[in-house]
């Protein structure tokens, strides 16, 4: 027969395993904002690096409105307003856009994700900006093409940190 | 004064059958940002919505994955394809686990 006793070493140590594993997936799930869960504090640069690795971002002037105003008197409130011009057809349709703001300690404000059932690849919500710089619309096709553009806002009071 | 978690939806009257609708919603959220002490992040669980899902007549036609970012009570405008008349729901989630729901009827005609 090949049982054998297990020892008090291998006991233990399964014990401790089932212990941490037990404990730890319930506060991760629990603890969603905490700071781990957010995307990490790093330049615009690192950003894009993390999101798109090394595909080529084509200027997407032509296709992307991106609208903000020039200068935004409330950094922690600041309409935006992003529409690609671009059919929403199951063939060709825009899968995501995403908005970073550069001066934000992260930049990326948020990545909206559309179907052809959007109809059109337009979004409109207010940004927290940390500060003058520039904002960015990222569009995604569904076939991995990126696109994208920039707007500079002069912030007149900050955002604070976001 | 309006209750955490209450979700507003504006649609258009009527649209036209096949055209393309937008539609504004909003929740009543704090979307807390981000705390700083001595130029670092405080570490805790802050209360943001981080998902939106919306849906027309039971299809999902978008989502959004949002951050401290937002602004205070976000609010999204979109875009929807009205085939037929239906609901048009969005559900706001956000990180302490609460899932706030509005809905809408669009006539189509």
């Amino acid at each position: 027969m090949p049982e054998r006793n297990l020892t008090r070493r291998e006991v233990l140590t399964a014990v401790a395993a089932a212990g941490v594993a037990s404990a730890w997936f319930p506060r991760a799930a629990v603890a969603q904002g905490s700071l781990a869960n957010l995307a990490p504090e790093e330049p615009v640069d690192k950003t894009l690096q993390r999101l798109f690795g090394s595909r080529p971002i084509r200027d997407g002037a032509s296709m992307i409105n991106l609208e903000l105003p020039l200068i935004a008197e409330d950094g922690g409130n600041v309409a935006m307003s992003v529409e690609v011009k671009s059919p929403m057809t199951p063939q060709s349709y825009v899968k995501a856009i995403y908005v970073l703001s550069d001066k934000n300690p992260r930049p990326l404000n948020a990545k909206f994700i559309f179907t052809p059932g959007s109809g059109q690849a337009y979004v409109a919500t207010s940004l927290r900006l940390a500060d003058t710089g520039d904002v960015r619309a990222v569009a995604e096709m569904q076939d991995g093409a990126l696109l994208m553009v920039k707007r500079t806002v002069r912030v007149v009071v900050a955002g604070c940190a976001v | 004064m309006s209750a955490l978690g209450e979700v507003k939806i504006r649609v258009p009257a009527s649209v036209a059958r096949g055209s393309i609708a937008r539609a504004r919603a909003l929740v009543i959220h704090p979307n807390e940002r981000v705390e700083r002490k001595d130029g670092k992040s405080v570490d805790r669980n802050y209360r943001f919505v981080n998902r939106v899902v919306v849906s027309y007549a039971g299809r999902d036609v978008a989502e959004f994955d949002t951050s401290t970012s937002i602004g205070e009570n976000p609010s999204f405008g979109f875009a929807f394809r009205a085939n037929e008349a239906g609901t048009l729901k969005v559900t706001f989630f956000d990180t302490h686990g609460g899932r706030f729901e509005g809905a809408a009827e669009v006539k189509v005609g």
